[in-house]
């Protein structure tokens, strides 16, 4: 057997300016799509279906979210390239549980944020953009919002990166406030793409709104800013509370926990911890 | 329409088949076509197209009921949307307090729900017939398509095993005297019981699973072969290029005509 | 250390000499001072007892746990000729992984995990590690006709791995480590929950890679009878190595091995039904009546009978159970036994309510508990599944016993009995440690705690000694055994007809749905 080197070069960096450059294409075409939206929304609204709106909103978000995944995908370790289906599964398993037990939110991003946690907004984003993605394999009203799905990952992961994470109370906020921003970017697909909401308690609300004169985009922004904030503030406290439950040799897997301090704790260094404090840490 | 050639899901394993890629590029294709164009007349072509493509090939029944579980909620919120609310309608045709029936709301929901399950049609009949274990196949195995082939297969493995897996689970926690009643915070307390065990659990496995793949050259640099044989020829690797491009000009003629316009 | 070296003289193909390993963010090392050296075609069987670090090595040594990765390693690994030195620090040598498991093939002690859940046959499964090398389709056509022959798996090559048995999907996970051809092949707890027929093929697929020339490590907290036939035995025990040496050097009396290392326990004649009975007056804590049951026929069921012809049962899905009938006393052990697949687990479900009878009643402490929700009926009957990470959801082993004590018995008592619960299962050091970090053998006893706490008039057990060590196994059977002093009816369901025969005051076996006396 031919036997090349076990083990592999100290440092290998190649493609990042290339992934770099993707990433900052990808979030370019999000941002100039919704721009031009919000811009240019009004008059083109009851031109049709088949709209150029429409069109752009697809196109536009789409390239987004697939550039985002092109320039991520590649560079993900092993161990977080596994735990992307898991979490798949867990936007959908645990989305339905909530879904049955709670009350009216759609809580589909559990296993989005949480990834965004362990691993750090880059593969928050491609998680959020495959979960829309591969979703829409059984439902395809879903694959337009894959940018917006990208961006409440990305901006988990910034919110785990700067320590939001490590005071409880601090993670429903940082829910709330990724609520909001998803929430005003995904409204123009609703807009555009499906002339309104998929369900029907949500276009109840949407409805509300344009009895009382505003425009489409205007109604289904405004209903997207009172359920997605609280949506996201709760799908944010239940993340923390499952990785606040994860075992030490669990969370090893991830060096984003540790570089960062991503969780309440130990210092980097191993410094030895009193189990009283650990058991008193999280609540 | 463009899929008119021999039917996949009539049996997964026949000589003949369909590259997967080649679907792909038909509904795809199917679906831009129809978005760009926004003629209702084609809408229906594609609907009554897509129905008779997952019948013949003994889909229809779940492509239908996917299809339903989508579509009638939309549009049910969409005409109670535009049906009543349209204040850009100048036909009136009913009016009740605030809400006023219009011509124009109901036409514009018309045909935006003919439009949307046109597209949601075309694709669900190539989710519900074209083989997986092809499409991971014939996407190659390296860089972004080889990762993604493999999220989108093990996610559809993983499905059915992490939803019995959290069965289980919820039966382990019964047994330890969980009752879920009514009130919010017994549930909120249950779903802590379930969730923790099994995300804890999952975490464990595809911590051992993504070691078990690293051993086995999951991420190898180097040139891939596949052991799956997926059919294909230069027909209809030129029938996807050919599907590509018409998709490609129909986005950029619409886009090109409503810059005009505006 | 000499391990190995009893074998064959030449050079080892694999070495470690590790001074430490210290997991990252922990203050105990997990390794220290274990030194092993393995040869071609030699046979080695490291032993140890449930935490004293077998895994851990094992990884290790198949760069399943790369050093710097997880954790800090000092010393070396040698493979092949190549010697890696590690010191812990940021300019230690990064292994790569895919190239160190064309050497060491490894399976770990869930053979689950390591199917690559994107291949939709075995034949790709087996094919998945070649595919990534760039193998030509014939090669590999070949390569995976060659391993399925050898683990016998050349029926199964169409079959979806997600459908195999537990025998079959070890041997496939053996062959996913082994297609490549590796000269050294570690596997942990490869018999674990492997009934007679699996333990036979696997050890004959053990002998068939020794003649190959390959170097087998089997990693194990039990002497199966196949390690009677290793080169070389080396006891770990708590994070280092105690002893080791041929086997022959290393009996009974030796001392070398710790009382946590299980031996086969030989089956005892029935004559042990004959101890002091216990008086089946009364009402019976736990009664059956012509219990029936089947699992009701899913769509796919249905598709699956209609393929298999009429051969079905006439009258619907075949029944697991029919007209089981079983009366435990308090102060009674009942031992259930049947092979896999019998319906035992069926059974046991029907205890506590976790499924109803299609036919007769289940009556715990006279009353019929049809009507009740299964968390009620739990105040009654404890149930410990075979699997305990499904059951323990708390971060300290305390609190996990604790859960639902004080709402049942008021803080008081509950924090007495949860410190005695766990003191009785040999854990009241571990008290505040996480659960899930535990080692497999401390998560059973502690699901086993959680219930014991509870004092159910029964406790039913689903094969409570897969998984545990030899300590464990003698906690397992003193609490048992005190439980049902003090008035508790024991129902056990294992495949382990000698453990059955050991504890229990009488056996029934499971056959064709129904209990007959064994």
């Amino acid at each position: 057997m031919s036997s090349p080197s076990l083990t592999l070069p100290s440092q290998e960096r190649p493609a990042a300016r290339r992934r770099r450059l993707l990433e900052i294409l990808g979030a370019l075409a999000i941002a100039a799509t919704y721009v031009y939206l919000v811009l240019n929304q009004p008059s083109d609204i009851t031109g049709g279906p088949g709209s150029a709106s429409a069109l752009i909103a697809l196109s536009g978000f789409l390239a987004g979210a697939v550039l985002l995944i092109v320039a991520v995908l590649p560079t993900l370790p092993a161990s977080t390239l596994v735990l992307i289906p898991v979490a798949l599964v867990l936007n959908i398993v645990l989305g339905q549980f909530v879904g049955s037990t709670l009350v009216p939110f759609y809580l589909d991003a559990i296993g989005t944020v949480l990834i965004a946690v362990l691993a750090g907004p880059a593969a928050g984003a491609a998680t959020g953009a495959l979960s829309s993605i591969v979703w829409s394999f059984f439902n395809p009203t879903v694959l337009p919002f894959a940018a917006g799905a990208a961006l409440i990952g990305c901006l988990a992961g910034l919110a785990a990166r700067y320590g939001l994470f490590r005071r409880f109370y601090l993670a429903p906020v940082a829910g709330f406030v990724t609520g909001i921003i998803a929430g005003v970017v995904s409204a123009p697909v609703a807009a555009f793409v499906f002339g309104g909401t998929s369900g029907v308690a949500t276009g109840a609300i949407v409805s509300a709104f344009r009895a009382m004169g505003d425009t489409l985009l205007a109604a289904i922004t405004k209903q997207a800013l009172i359920s997605d904030p609280m949506d996201k503030a709760i799908v944010f406290t239940i993340v923390a509370i499952l990785v606040y439950a994860l075992p030490r040799r669990a969370r090893q897997q991830f060096p984003f926990l540790r570089r960062h301090r991503v969780l309440a704790g130990k210092a980097p260094a191993a410094t030895t911890e009193a189990p009283a404090q650990g058991a008193a840490r999280d609540n | 329409m463009t899929a008119s050639s021999p039917r996949t899901a009539a049996g997964p394993d026949r000589p003949g088949r369909l590259n997967p890629l080649t679907l792909l590029a038909a509904a795809g294709s199917t679906a831009v076509i129809t978005t760009a164009a926004g003629s209702w007349p084609l809408s229906l072509t594609v609907l009554a197209a897509s129905l008779g493509l997952s019948a013949a090939g003994g889909t229809a029944r779940r492509v239908v009921a996917a299809a339903a579980a989508i579509l009638v909620p939309l549009s049910l919120s969409l005409v109670m949307l535009h049906g009543l609310f349209f204040p850009e309608g100048t036909t009136v045709l009913a009016e009740w307090g605030p809400g006023r029936v219009t011509a124009e709301g109901l036409g514009f929901a018309g045909r935006r729900i003919l439009q949307l399950g046109a597209v949601v049609l075309a694709l669900l009949v190539f989710s519900f017939s074209v083989s997986v274990p092809d499409l991971v196949a014939a996407l190659s195995a390296r860089g972004v398509q080889g990762r993604f082939a493999f999220v989108l297969a093990s996610t559809l493995t993983l499905l059915p095993a992490i939803s019995a897996r959290a069965r289980r689970i919820r039966q382990a926690q019964e047994s330890r005297g969980l009752v879920v009643t009514r009130g919010l915070l017994s549930r909120v307390a249950a779903f802590r019981l379930q969730a923790v065990p099994l995300v804890l659990s999952l975490v464990e496995d595809a911590g051992t699973r993504s070691a078990a793949l690293e051993a086995r050259g999951l991420s190898n640099a180097g040139p891939r072969t596949s052991y799956r044989e997926v059919p294909d020829s230069r027909l209809q690797r030129t029938a996807r290029a050919v599907l590509v491009l018409v998709a490609a000009a129909a986005l950029v003629l619409r886009l090109v005509q409503a810059g005009a316009s505006a | 250390m000499d391990a190995g070296k009893a074998v064959r003289a030449n050079r080892p193909v694999l070495a470690a000499g590790i001074r430490s390993f210290t997991f990252h963010d922990d203050e105990t090392t997990a390794l220290r001072d274990v030194t092993v050296s393995f040869a071609a075609g030699s046979f080695t069987a490291i032993l140890g007892a449930s935490g004293s670090g077998k895994s851990t090595l094992g990884r290790l040594l198949a760069a399943w746990l790369p050093p710097g990765g997880h954790g800090a390693l000092a010393g070396f690994l040698e493979l092949s000729g190549s010697r890696l030195e590690f010191d812990g620090g940021p300019s230690d040598p990064r292994i790569d992984p895919a190239q160190w498991g064309r050497h060491v093939g490894f399976v770990p002690q869930d053979p689950a995990t390591v199917l690559s859940t994107v291949r939709s046959t075995v034949a790709e499964e087996l094919a998945f590690g070649l595919e990534n090398s760039g193998m030509e389709r014939a090669a590999m056509k070949a390569a995976v006709g060659r391993t399925a022959a050898l683990l016998g798996l050349h029926d199964q090559l169409e079959q979806d791995p997600a459908r195999l048995s537990g025998g079959q999907l070890r041997r496939l996970a053996i062959g996913c480590a082994i297609i490549t051809g590796p000269p050294v092949l570690v596997m942990d707890e490869p018999f674990a929950s492997l009934d007679a027929a699996g333990a036979d093929g696997l050890a004959a697929v053990v002998r068939d890679l020794l003649a190959r020339g390959t170097a087998v490590v089997i990693l194990s907290q039990a002497i199966d009878p196949l390690l009677l036939e290793a080169g070389t035995w080396v006891v770990l025990s708590g994070g280092t190595v105690t002893g080791s040496g041929p086997p022959a050097a290393m009996g009974t009396g030796s001392g070398v091995l710790p009382p946590a290392i299980r031996r086969p326990a030989p089956v005892p004649a029935p004559v042990a039904v004959s101890r002091p009975g216990v008086p089946q007056t009364g009402i019976p804590a736990l009664q059956l009546r012509g219990v029936d049951f089947a699992y009701p026929a899913g769509p796919g069921a249905r598709r699956r009978l209609r393929k298999a012809g009429p051969t079905g049962e006439p009258g619907g899905p075949p029944l697991v159970l029919r007209g089981a009938d079983l009366a435990v006393h308090p102060g009674e052990i009942v031992a259930v036994t049947g092979p896999n697949g019998a319906g035992k687990s069926t059974l046991l479900r029907h205890f506590n309510g976790l499924l109803r009878p299609t036919a007769g009643s289940v009556l715990v402490r006279g009353a019929d508990i049809s009507g009740a929700p299964v968390g009620r009926t739990a105040a009654s009957v404890g149930l410990l599944f075979q699997q305990p990470r499904d059951q323990l959801f708390e971060r300290s082993a305390l609190r996990e016993v604790s859960f639902g004590l004080a709402r049942l018995v008021g803080p008081a008592l509950a924090a007495q009995r949860a410190t005695a619960a766990l003191a009785s299962v040999g854990l009241a050091d571990a008290a505040q440690e996480h659960p899930a970090e535990l080692p497999a053998s401390a998560q059973r006893l502690l699901a086993l705690a959680t219930v014991l706490a509870r004092k159910p008039a029964v406790l039913a057990l689903d094969e409570p000694t897969v998984a545990l060590d030899g300590d464990g196994l003698a906690l397992l059977d003193a609490t048992v055994r005190l439980a049902a002093a003090e008035g508790a009816a024991v129902v056990l369901v294992t495949h382990d007809l000698g453990y059955a025969r050991s504890v229990a005051h009488r056996t029934v076996a499971l056959d064709g749905g129904r209990l007959v006396p064994a």
